[in-house]
């Protein structure tokens, strides 16, 4: 099984240790750096700015609206993405269809159209969700159609002669047979989402913490600047390593 | 054994592809009237691409015929049935279910079985706690079947390709089907595996009694197995041949030394090497 699970051995101890040498030592670069720079806060200062915003609620209000934003935009994604790229797995005629304009819309910078989404989805939650759609819709979409085509055809032969109804030949054999890269894209959709969210508030919006972000840059608040990235920076990776941890899990 | 009717009948079977070339359809299959008695046991033998899978998959209902019919025990075949099993030569086993889950996956499909369920009492309604112990119980029959007693919690990543072609036997046999349809099962073992699955199937059926239609392109796994093969041709796929098996029916796999399993060997490879070479000589055509 994945070594995570297993009882902790030498090497494990090792690794960790490893790990925590690493921690220290970046802790130690981050201090001499901040007495070189006047824009890098020290250690101590960042850490004494997140307990500090940790406790103002206009602070919690932007965290809060970042996070429920990047959340309907995962859930948007998935429910868009989920199905159309079930769509475009099983049906040829489909990839032909969209591929290229598929291809086309992920290959562009997305941030260059908030502009265009700002009038319509209006300041508030609307762009920003829409923004974290985009970001976040194109990994599931994409990972689902990827796996659909990867089903062995025997499996749709398997169906055939057992006489499974369309609902079971779905729940019962295509969404198994795809689990791995169905949560590989969530496991993208979630950390795009987040960013797609971000982005957004650091051009316009009235709260969120990227708004947090750029308005401690304007004041020269580096510390509470710095503190909320890392805050991003934990959120989005404890997300990404516990689904990280279920995709080994499930394979 | 077998009464007129029952068993599988092939009446003038033709299967056309349509090509994307000029030269019109291909045929892959052609003229097949033939039958298979209830219990009975038919081996089919040719050479790659001679259409012997096309016809298993008419068989199965899986591809409709241009022309012709089966009957499957008095019923034309529409589609595919229940009644019929059918082994690919592809590994089938779903990797993310385990021995047991794989072999009760056609009987949690089928929700099998509404007739034979134990009668507890007047007004007693026996649920779904009665039929999953019934699904649980043909499982685990068909898994003893095969000789995989003791693996039930093991995944099909922790098996060998043979062991998991026995799992797809088993599942396979869960549903009891009156007749099996094999394609090339084995083909992707090696010697020593399929020819202890193959004794294992002749066990086996020697213990059902199903009507068996076995698909290979290896002649002494034809004659070791049935009671009679098939010689199929080169495209368009037609019977050359009908070869009755009069071997000892306890045969094992020491027959292949006797002068009667050589001479029967003899006479089937004399028929397919020609259609073996025609069918090389037209797939290589147009080097590529």
């Amino acid at each position: 099984m994945s070594p995570a699970t297993a009882p902790p051995t030498r090497d494990g101890c090792r690794v960790t240790a490893g790990s925590v040498a690493v921690a220290v030592i970046a802790v130690i670069a981050w201090e001499i750096a901040s007495h070189l720079s006047f824009v890098i806060p020290e250690p101590l200062d960042t850490f004494l700015a997140l307990g500090r915003d940790l406790g103002d609620p206009r602070f919690l209000a932007g965290l809060r609206e970042t996070l429920l934003a990047a959340l309907a935009a995962f859930v948007l994604a998935m429910l868009i993405g989920g199905p159309a790229g079930l769509g475009l797995g099983l049906s040829r005629r489909a990839r032909v269809v969209f591929s290229p304009i598929i291809t086309m819309l992920n290959g562009i910078p997305k941030i260059v159209l908030y502009p265009v989404l700002l009038p319509v989805f209006h300041l508030g939650y609307g762009s920003k969700i829409v923004m974290g759609l985009l970001f976040g819709l194109f990994p599931v979409l994409i990972n689902t159609a990827a796996g659909v085509r990867e089903i062995p055809d025997v499996y749709w032969r398997l169906a055939r002669s057992l006489r499974a109804t369309r609902w079971q030949t779905l729940t019962r054999i295509l969404l198994p047979a795809i689990r791995g890269p169905l949560l590989t894209g969530v496991r993208l959709a979630v950390s795009l989402s987040l960013v797609g969210v971000v982005l957004s508030e650091f051009f316009a919006t009235e709260r969120g913490l990227g708004r947090i972000v750029l308005s401690a840059y304007s004041s020269g608040d580096y510390a509470g600047m710095v503190s909320t990235i890392l805050l991003l920076i934990a959120i989005s990776f404890a997300l990404s390593l516990f689904l990280w941890r279920l995709e080994r899990r499930v394979r | 054994m077998s009464s007129p009717g029952t068993g599988v009948v092939l009446d003038d079977v033709r299967v056309e592809f349509r090509s994307s070339g000029r030269d019109g359809p291909v045929v892959a299959v052609d003229g097949i009237t033939q039958e298979i008695p209830a219990g009975g046991f038919v081996s089919v033998v040719g050479p790659s691409g001679c259409g012997k899978s096309t016809l298993l998959s008419v068989i199965a209902g899986l591809r409709a015929a241009t022309s012709g019919s089966v009957r499957i025990n008095g019923r034309t075949v529409t589609g595919p049935d229940r009644d019929v099993g059918v082994m690919f030569q592809e590994d089938s086993v779903l990797p993310w279910k385990n021995v047991t889950d794989n072999v009760r996956f056609p009987l949690q499909i089928a929700r099998v079985p509404r007739a034979g369920r134990p009668r507890l009492g007047p007004g007693h309604r026996p649920g779904r706690a009665a039929a999953r112990r019934r699904i649980a119980q043909r499982a685990q029959e068909a898994i003893d079947l095969v000789g995989l007693g003791g693996f039930e919690r093991r995944y099909p990543a922790e098996l060998s390709g043979g062991m998991r072609q026995r799992v797809a036997l088993a599942r396979t046999l869960a549903m009891r089907p009156s007749v099996l349809l094999m394609d090339e099962p084995f083909a992707a073992l090696d010697q020593q595996t399929r020819l202890l699955l193959g004794a294992e199937v002749r066990r086996i059926w020697g213990e059902t009694h199903q009507t068996v239609l076995f698909v290979t392109h290896d002649i002494s796994e034809a004659i070791l197995l049935s009671q009679q093969v098939w010689v199929m041709s080169y495209r368009p796929g037609t019977i050359l041949d009908v070869v009755d098996v009069d071997l000892p029916a306890d045969r094992d796999a020491s027959v292949v030394s006797t002068p009667r399993f050589n001479a029967l060997h003899n006479r089937i490879w004399e028929r397919l090497r020609t259609e073996a070479m025609r069918g090389f000589a037209q797939e290589n055509r147009f080097p590529a």
